[in-house]
Order: C-alpha cells, then sequence, then structure tokens
C-alpha cells in the first residue's frame, strides 16, 4: 500500500516537470510540440547509456557510449542532450513561418520516425526491447530497501520540483517571460517593439526540451529501465491535456494539470485490481482522458487555473493598477496579477 | 533492376489506398480548414465494417462501397455533432485538431475494448498470379488500383465539371464569397464531409484488403502516409494528393525492396519534411494555406 503512494508521488514530480517543461513551450511561447515525448526519451536513453558502463561482449543488451559515470552526470548530460535536439530541430521547423498545426504535425511526425529509427536500429538503444538495469543514484552507498529507496526518491524530486518552480517562476515573471507573452500574443508588435522572435523562440524551446529530457533523465533513475513503450507519442496528448485543463500559461495551473491528469488517470488505475479482460482497464483509460479533455475544454476553456491578467506596475509612474481593480484595497506592488 | 521495378509495382499497389485516404483528407482540410487527426480512428471504422460485412457474406467489393457509405454517415455525425460544437465555442486551430485527436482516442480504444484488442484476418482465398514483366500481382490487387484509378476519375470530373463540384472549389478558396455569391456553404460543406468519409471509409477498406488484417488500430498505421500526402500537394488538389500518394508508396516500397523496410516510412517523412522546408510555397499553398477560420 505504501508503494502505491511513493510511487505515485514521484510520477507526480516527474509529470510536474513534464507540464512545465511543456506549459514553456506551449502555454508562455506558443510553440505547438506535438512530439514532446521524444525530448523526454531522448533525456532517459543519454542518462541510461552514460550511467550503464561500456557494452561488452557479456552484456545482453547494445547501445551507443556507455560509460560510467557517477551521479549527477548522467542527468546533466541526459538534459544537455535534450536541449541540443531542441537546439537542432527549433532551428529547422521554428525559424520559418509554418502554420500551427503544421507545426504540431511536424512535431507528431518526428516523435514517428525517432520511434521507428530507434525500434528498427538496435545498436543505438536496445531496440523494442529498450535498456535495463540502469543503476539508481546512492543506491549502493546508502543501502536503503526498496520502499526506503522510493520515499528518497519522492524527498529528492520534491526537492529538484521546488528548485525547478522556483527557477520558471523567477523566468517567467522576468522582462524575459513578458517578452515571451509578448511573443504569443502579437509577434508583429513584438517584433516592433524591439524583441527578437526567431532567438527568444529557440531559446524557449531549447529550455522546454531541456527541462523534457531532465525529467525523463530523473524518471529512469528511478525506475532503472526504459524502453519504446514508455514513449509513444500518444503520450504527448497527456501532457498537452494537463496543461490544457490545469490551465495553460502559468505555472501552478500546470502542476495543477500535473496532479489531475496523468497521476490519478494514468498511475492510480494501473494499481487497482483487474477488472474485464486483461488489458481493459489501460484501454478504457485512453478513453477517459479523451472524454476529460473534450469535456474540460467545453465547459472551461482555459483551464481551471487560467492564466491571471498581468498588470506590470513600476515604482514612480502613475498607478495604472487602479483602472483594472475592481473594488479591492490600493496597494504599492511592483507587479500584480489578477485574475478574471 | 528487376527488383525495382517489381517495387514500382508494390509501390502502385500501396499507392491505392494511400491514394483514396489522401483525396478525402484533401477535400476535408481544403473545404473545413480542420487537420482531422481522427482521419484514422474513421479509417478504422471502414476497415472493420468491411471484415463485417465480408465476414456475413457479402461480396467483398460492396462491401467496400457499403465500408465507405457507413464511414460517411459517421463522419458527417462526428463533424455536426462534436466538431462544430467546439469551432462555435471559438476553437483555434490546433485547438481543433487536438479536438480531433481525442475523439480518434475515445473512438479506436473503444473499438479496441470492444473488440478485445484482437486483431482479424480478412480471408480473400487463395489467388492466382499474374505478372507483367517483373511485377507481379494477384486479380484483387489489380481490382485495388482499377478502383482507385476510377475512383480518382469520377472525383476529378466531379470536381471540375460538375456545379457542386465547382461550388466545393470555391467554397475551398474562399468560403466568404462563396456565401456572398449564392453558394449554399453549410450545404456544401456536408456534401465535403459526406463525399471525405466515403474516401476514408473506402481507404481502411482498401487497405485491409491489401494487408488481410484489421484490428482497432489499423488507420494508425495508415494515416501518417496520408496525411504526408494529403499535405504534400496543396490542400484541396485532389490532383496534388494522387500525384504524393503515388510518389509516397512507390519511394516506401522500393525502400523497402532495397533492403531497409525498418526505415521505409523514415524516407517517405523525410521526403515530405524536405519537400515542405524547401519549398515554403507548398506550405502557404496559395489562399487556403493561410486561412485561420474554421469553417464547419
Amino acid at each position: 500500500m505504501q508503494d502505491f503512494v511513493s510511487i505515485s508521488l514521484v510520477y507526480l514530480g516527474v509529470y510536474a516537470l513534464s507540464a512545465w517543461s511543456l506549459n514553456l513551450q506551449f502555454g508562455y511561447a506558443g510553440i505547438i510540440n506535438f512530439g514532446w515525448i521524444v525530448f523526454q526519451a531522448v533525456g532517459a536513453y543519454f542518462a541510461a547509456v552514460t550511467s550503464l558502463g561500456p557494452v561488452t561482449s557479456h552484456s545482453y543488451q547494445s547501445y551507443i557510449f556507455g560509460s560510467s559515470l557517477s551521479f549527477p552526470l548522467p542527468l546533466i548530460v541526459g538534459t544537455l542532450a535534450g536541449a541540443v535536439l531542441a537546439a537542432i530541430l527549433g532551428f529547422v521547423v521554428l525559424t520559418r513561418k509554418i502554420r500551427s498545426d503544421f507545426v504540431a504535425v511536424i512535431m507528431l511526425v518526428v516523435a514517428i520516425i525517432s520511434l521507428q529509427v530507434v525500434v528498427a536500429n538496435v545498436s543505438l538503444f536496445n531496440g523494442a526491447n529498450g535498456l535495463s538495469g540502469i543503476p539508481q543514484p546512492f543506491n549502493g552507498v546508502m543501502h536503503l530497501s526498496r520502499s526506503g529507496y522510493q520515499w528518497f526518491y519522492v524527498g529528492w524530486m520534491a526537492v529538484i520540483c521546488i528548485i525547478v518552480y522556483l527557477g520558471i517562476e523567477w523566468l517567467c515573471r522576468s522582462s524575459w517571460g513578458r517578452s515571451l507573452r509578448a511573443m504569443r500574443e502579437d509577434e508583429i508588435l513584438a517584433t516592433h517593439l524591439g524583441i527578437n522572435v526567431q532567438f527568444l523562440r529557440l531559446v524557449v524551446f531549447v529550455i522546454g526540451g531541456g527541462l523534457a529530457a531532465f525529467s525523463g533523465a530523473l524518471l529512469v533513475e528511478f525506475l532503472g529501465a526504459w524502453s519504446p513503450d514508455a514513449w509513444s507519442f500518444v503520450e504527448t496528448f497527456v501532457v498537452f491535456v494537463a496543461v490544457y485543463i490545469g490551465g495553460r500559461g502559468n505555472n501552478r495551473g500546470a502542476f495543477l494539470g500535473a496532479l489531475l491528469v496523468p497521476v490519478i488517470f494514468g498511475v492510480f488505475p494501473s494499481f487497482l485490481p483487474a477488472f474485464g479482460y486483461p488489458g481493459l482497464s489501460s484501454t478504457l483509460q485512453w478513453v477517459v482522458i479523451a472524454l476529460l479533455w473534450l469535456v474540460t475544454f467545453y465547459f472551461r476553456p482555459a483551464g481551471i487555473l487560467p492564466e491571471g491578467r498581468l498588470i506590470v506596475q513600476r515604482k514612480g509612474m502613475p498607478d495604472v493598477s487602479s483602472m483594472f481593480r475592481r473594488g479591492r484595497q490600493n496597494k504599492e506592488k511592483s507587479m500584480l496579477s489578477e485574475g478574471r | 533492376m528487376n527488383l525495382y521495378i517489381e517495387g514500382i509495382g508494390f509501390g502502385i499497389i500501396a499507392a491505392a489506398s494511400i491514394l483514396l485516404g489522401a483525396m478525402g483528407f484533401t477535400l476535408q482540410f481544403g473545404l473545413t480548414n480542420v487537420l482531422n487527426i481522427g482521419y484514422g480512428a474513421l479509417m478504422t471504422f471502414g476497415a472493420f465494417s468491411c471484415y463485417l460485412l465480408h465476414v456475413w457474406g457479402v461480396n467483398v467489393w460492396i462491401a467496400v462501397i457499403l465500408a465507405g457509405i457507413g464511414t460517411s454517415l459517421l463522419t458527417l455525425l462526428v463533424a455536426k455533432t462534436i466538431l462544430t460544437v467546439y469551432v462555435r465555442k471559438g476553437a483555434a486551430l490546433f485547438e481543433m485538431a487536438m479536438i480531433t485527436f481525442g475523439v480518434a482516442l475515445i473512438l479506436e480504444n473503444t473499438l479496441a475494448a470492444v473488440t478485445r484488442s484482437n486483431t482479424y484476418i480478412l480471408n480473400m482465398g487463395l489467388e492466382h498470379a499474374h505478372s507483367i514483366g517483373p511485377i507481379r500481382f494477384t486479380t484483387t490487387q489489380l481490382i485495388l488500383v482499377i478502383l482507385a484509378v476510377s475512383v480518382f476519375i469520377l472525383l476529378d470530373s466531379f470536381l471540375n465539371l460538375t456545379k457542386v463540384g465547382k461550388a466545393l472549389r470555391a467554397t475551398a478558396v474562399d468560403p466568404d464569397l462563396a456565401r456572398a455569391s449564392g453558394i449554399a456553404t453549410s450545404r456544401i460543406i456536408t456534401v465535403a464531409w459526406l463525399m471525405s468519409g466515403f474516401l476514408c471509409g473506402m481507404a481502411g477498406a482498401v487497405f485491409t484488403i491489401d494487408i488481410f488484417t484489421v484490428n482497432a488500430f489499423t488507420g494508425d498505421s495508415l494515416m501518417p502516409l496520408v496525411i504526408v500526402a494529403a499535405l504534400m500537394g496543396k490542400a484541396g488538389s485532389v490532383r496534388g494528393a494522387v500525384l504524393a500518394s503515388l510518389v509516397l508508396g512507390i519511394v516506401t516500397q522500393v525502400v523497402s525492396i532495397a533492403g531497409a523496410s525498418s526505415y521505409d516510412s523514415v524516407v517517405a517523412y523525410g521526403a515530405l519534411a524536405l519537400a515542405l522546408l524547401a519549398n515554403p510555397k507548398l506550405l502557404q499553398g496559395g489562399l487556403v494555406a493561410e486561412r485561420v477560420q474554421i469553417t464547419v
């Protein structure tokens, strides 16, 4: 019973990072990355191959690289791999004027191609069987029981999530974040204001990709294994739904989405006792997630926690915030965020 | 060399199902501007209807037509109930694509739940093989190709020679102007949904006959190629879709025969990516692709 809670919490952390990364790309910058799952997979694979050790003649799996780097390095390598992939893809796809759903289709096709390439090319990442036996960090040193280690990982994920959340909030509340929103709302106007839209879009894509890869690396170090089943292109849909339902354009909303969608509908049912024929509950899960998406988008298209109106009040300038306030006390703040 | 000619032969046969699907998709997309990712689920429905009818004893070619009719009705239902609702709510282009993805998930997974994710085999019986030079094919495959070609010729003449066809093309280019010129655009769009649904169902049925199997996710294996073929041609242009389907079919089969069968789709998508990125006009597609308006 305890395992169920600790594992769900770890998944919550991973999905929170995923939602934040997608929210950065999509909610703040308006880039529709429908191949998002590839970044998570890249982070997982690269973290795995840099901690598994070299391929010997006794190995039962084959993969590229193969070094045994110690603790934080596989995570860093995984994150960098995701960032590099995002830079390449972003440079090729984002620097052209392509309409939004075409970008989505191109990224989806990238995800499909990557899946095929990895499955076909066994020497890359061990093909359809995937990688296993990935060492979990600190396990050899601490000698914890299995559930003890899971709770340790919960604490580790919590620390990481808090740091990432603070980092992203700081980024998005800064003038850089405001440029992102300007770019999303009205690109031509943003360009006239001097914002380098192409470059900004690329930078956001890279940061989002790196964060997605980071989440993948963390997940693979917890699970100890990773295979193509874990990253079919439909998984991107789940994260998109999480961001949409929770509320895009704000990180608390993204976290709420991460709580609701993947954890409640993805992880919990897998712990319930089986009913119907084997595999029925995982098939029905997709129906439930899709229904949830359709219903929520109908009733609350902005999400449960919509992005508030952002009013920037500089000290010394006339108080514009009073124009937007509805009957609240006048307070001096340097930046306000007002709900609807 | 003979091997490659065989590959071209297989490619033409494979292109038959892609062709039907791409024509339907480009009609839908050109007229309504909705990128219908649920197209694959509808093709699966067509494939299953054809399989069921065949099992119940209907002649397989009549089953293909009936599957097309059934899918056209389902497409119209989905379009008028679900898609219209969200367009009225003000969904943007990408959100409509996600909605169709949601509909696809519901349709396919409900089907998978009902069929317990089984794969069924469409038994056409033993066939005689014919050959033209190094190209070998069965009677069924010949009929499939002839069917696809005749449907294309019918559709092309319909679009170019009849009044309804001209109204369709006019609505595809500029719905507001068409409406102002006296064309009943809502009726035209209904016709478009029905026609593209019919083509979609036929594509699924033809694909199933070609590969002999059907399961809840059959449409998903055909759908990426269909969407790629439809997008490579100008949106709304049936001839472009046909040409692109031929190219894709032949390329995938030739690559398969050349030995890298697991990379066949990769080459096809790579061809699309190169074509799109090298020729920005293909993406703009004239007036159609710049439209943000969704007409459902």
